[in-house]
């Protein structure tokens, strides 16, 4: 008999769930319908990047009443190449792959984060271990060298300049190995676990891992850094309603006024959201130039 | 009797009330133990969901860069179900074992993200991607284990839980049913032990009534307690009474039974007695008789006399005279008839040489009321009784004292005599008991009717230190027409 009632009170639990579990929805739900998808570049481990996005992209969804979703691509370059074939909206590009989406799609770019110390741009930087003896691009002659890919500003057109600049122009034989990394984040770990002996990437994301991992400041050396490319932005397609368009960079930029939205925006690590326009992406064309990159027609994938 | 049937009732009720607290805890507790149950299934259930996920997620792994490799988009989705999975297992409240443990998991798991991550987003030669899917792999190996040892950990709960939750129920269950059962016989219990409470003494009690009816007057109910005790102090008291009173009764029987001997002898010895006394009267003036003949004539006039003093002290207590009272001062009446007794009066004998005299009057005591030619009377045969047991000489104490109390007069009359055998001091004031060769046996009887007479009592004891004492306790009485002798 009590295994009996033992029985029915466990299907009925089962059946119902843990209690926190079915705890009942806050009572700002998403909004129904189609939803805008959002692409986001792998500037750190993916699931990383979903979990910094998504409250924002809730937050966002709910203000413009139109549900968000998030799509993180494996490669900065898809971004572009699948844009269209997986139904994107829009994306939070890098500084470079906007340039490259806008040469080649016409994407429009509305706003980017600045963060708590007011900057709303981020610097490439090339890395070394401190052990590893490099310190000029002579010392790096025969190693391994790692890029985080082709359609990034600091992981890519930066080092590339960088290699230029010391009359290094063909990357790949100069050094044993070149590889991508595909993401900001992993260039440090592996530049921090011998992986490669020489990397580059954002700045910001660096900082973001030194905070975290005292290893990070004490043991790689910065030997160059670039100039300030505008942080990652969120740019929008062409077709995309003017009215919607506008609802959204509006809601971005003054959600440092809502409470709510300034918790989003702490999460996320930023200040608040400033509007950006494409010629704050002067400086990524600037760099393209020095080594006569044509956007228009510029392989950016890893290959 | 009363306060035990509130006591054994209130016992009754806190009994029947702490198993019925017994009882609802028992079903908190097992409802409590049922939910843990479910939860540690729950929790069973979601560690085998992200075992399964987790696996998928390998499948995924293993089969990238093959022909049945799934999109990106897939993987991604199914790693984040493992992450969503992983946090539902930190919702429930665990232990800080167990919490370590979800943590290290958890550890685990971020490893294996990043990982894969890696996979995901690596560009490199076939070695370095061999060498990030391999690393990748093992930390999802590693993370199965993980989560395979708490699947392990969690059943080996379940059934140990199961299996202590089952068994205290049953406990609980038996221990149920042993309270439900002595209820009942709590019930017969506490019957027996109320029926057996009052029956017993009831019985006592009617087989002391039925031996009091039988004229067991000596016979007294032992000692029982709350009210039963009460009536049968109650019964004893009315013994006693009873006793008291049948004693009374007889006696007062033998006085009516001597009274009326007394008058018949009074009228049937009386008159040839005096017919005898004048015609000895006659005979001894005969100047004829020799001395021998004169003196048996005297025997006979002497032996005459002490039958008339004997029918006047046998009529005396047989129709003892209506007492006259009056306002008396006892010291004034001791004084009086003690002036008497050492005067000598007519009809006593002298004061025996050696013979002291003792007084010790209270002068404080009050007056009572009664009749002062009885009391004298009485208080001289006291004396003159004293006097006889000291034939060697000896100490006559007179005492008189006050007790406010019983609102008593005492009077106390001693001898330093030889003292009366205890074995017949309980007989000494009956009618014709007595120790003296030529005694009627009828003073001490008309001592303590007179006494009585008057309200009050008469008791005899030995002194410690030799002798007799009698006591007698004059109460304040309140006679109407009483007046100032």
């Amino acid at each position: 008999m009590v295994r009996f009632v033992l029985a029915i009170l466990m299907s009925a639990a089962v059946a119902v769930g843990c209690t926190k579990a079915s705890d009942p929805s806050p009572p700002n739900m998403p909004p129904q319908g189609k939803p805008l998808l959002i692409g986001l570049v792998p500037e750190q481990n993916i699931f990383h990047q979903l979990e910094r996005y998504e409250p924002l992209a809730e937050y966002l969804g709910r203000k413009i009443g139109v549900r968000i979703e998030l799509q993180v691509l494996p490669f900065y370059g898809n971004l572009i190449d699948n844009f269209e074939s997986l139904g994107l909206d829009g994306a939070f590009f890098g500084s470079f792959s906007y340039a490259l989406a806008h040469a080649k799609l016409g994407l429009e770019v509305l706003a980017r984060p600045e963060d708590s110390t007011g900057e709303s741009t981020y610097h490439g930087v090339i890395l070394v271990r401190r052990d590893s003896g490099i310190r000029t691009v002579r010392d790096m002659k025969g190693k391994r060298l790692a890029f985080v890919a082709r359609a990034t500003a600091a992981g890519y057109l930066f080092p590339l300049i960088y290699l230029h600049g010391n009359g290094v122009s063909r990357p790949e034989t100069y050094f044993r190995e070149v590889y991508f990394t595909g993401t900001h984040e992993d260039m440090v770990w592996d530049v921090l676990n011998g992986k490669t002996d020489v990397g580059s990437c954002k700045n910001t994301v660096m900082d973001r891992l030194a905070s975290a991992d005292p290893r990070v400041a004490r043991e790689i050396l910065v030997l160059d850094r670039s100039s300030p490319f505008p942080e990652n932005g969120l740019a929008l397609k062409k077709g995309i309603e003017a009215s919607l368009k506008e609802k959204i960079k509006t809601t971005l930029i003054s959600m440092e006024e809502d409470p709510e939205g300034r918790k989003v925006l702490e999460r996320f690590g930023a200040r608040r959201f400033i509007e950006t326009t494409d010629s704050d992406y002067e400086i990524v064309l600037m760099y393209a130039r020095r080594i006569n990159l044509d956007l228009s027609t510029y392989k950016y994938s890893n290959k | 009797m009363k306060k035990k049937i509130i006591v054994g009732l209130s016992l009754y009720a806190f009994f029947f009330a702490l198993v019925g607290v017994y009882i609802i805890v028992s079903i908190e507790k097992a409802a409590s133990k049922f939910d843990n149950l479910i939860k540690l299934h729950q929790v069973e259930i979601l560690r085998e969901h992200l075992l399964l996920n987790i696996r998928g997620v390998q499948s995924d792994l293993t089969l990238r860069d093959t022909p049945y490799a799934r999109s990106i988009s897939h993987i991604v989705s199914n790693a984040i179900q493992m992450d969503k999975l992983s946090g539902r297992c930190f919702q429930c409240h665990h232990s800080e074992e167990v919490l370590s443990r979800l943590n290290r998991m958890r550890g685990k798991m971020e490893r294996y993200k990043h990982a894969l991550s890696r996979v995901i987003t690596y560009n490199a030669n076939p070695g370095r991607l061999q060498s990030e899917k391999d690393t990748a792999f093992r930390a999802g190996k590693d993370l199965i284990e993980d989560v395979n040892t708490m699947i392990a950990l969690t059943s080996r709960k379940l059934t140990e839980h199961t299996q202590a939750a089952l068994g205290r129920i049953a406990a609980t269950k038996n221990l149920l049913f042993l309270l439900l059962a002595s209820g009942p016989l709590l019930s017969a219990g506490l019957a027996y032990i109320y029926i057996r409470s009052m029956t017993e003494p009831v019985d006592i009690l009617l087989d002391a009534t039925r031996k009091l009816k039988a004229g067991d007057l000596d016979h007294r109910v032992p000692g029982l307690a709350d009210e039963f005790g009460e009536l049968g102090n109650s019964i004893n008291d009315m013994a006693g009474s009873l006793k008291e009173q049948m004693v009374k009764m007889r006696r007062t029987e033998q006085m009516v039974v001597a009274g009326e001997l007394a008058a018949g002898l009074a009228h049937e010895i009386k008159n040839p007695l005096a017919g005898i006394k004048v015609a000895m009267d006659v005979l001894s003036r005969e100047e004829a008789l020799s001395k021998e003949d004169r003196d048996v004539m005297a025997k006979v006039t002497d032996e005459i006399k002490r039958l008339e003093v004997l029918m006047k002290n046998f009529l005396n207590f047989a129709k003892p005279p209506k007492p006259r009272f009056a306002k008396v001062n006892v010291n004034d009446i001791i004084r009086g008839t003690m002036d008497f007794y050492s005067l000598g009066g007519a009809s006593l004998p002298g004061k025996p040489e050696g013979i002291d005299i003792s007084k010790d009057l209270d002068a404080r005591i009050p007056e009572r009321v009664a009749d002062p030619l009885q009391l004298q009377q009485v208080l001289l045969n006291l004396f003159l009784n004293a006097v006889e047991a000291m034939p060697g000489g000896g100490v006559l104490a007179v005492r008189t004292e006050y007790d406010a109390f019983s609102d008593c007069v005492r009077i106390e009359i001693s001898d330093s005599g030889k003292g009366i055998d205890e074995g017949i001091m309980g007989n000494i004031f009956q009618p014709f008991f007595t120790t003296k060769p030529k005694g009627t046996g009828l003073g001490l009887a008309i001592c303590r009717q007179l006494i009585e007479q008057q309200g009050g009592s008469i008791k005899a004891e030995n002194n410690p230190a030799g002798g007799t004492v009698f006591r007698i306790d004059l109460p304040a009485i309140r006679v109407p027409g009483a007046e100032e002798a």
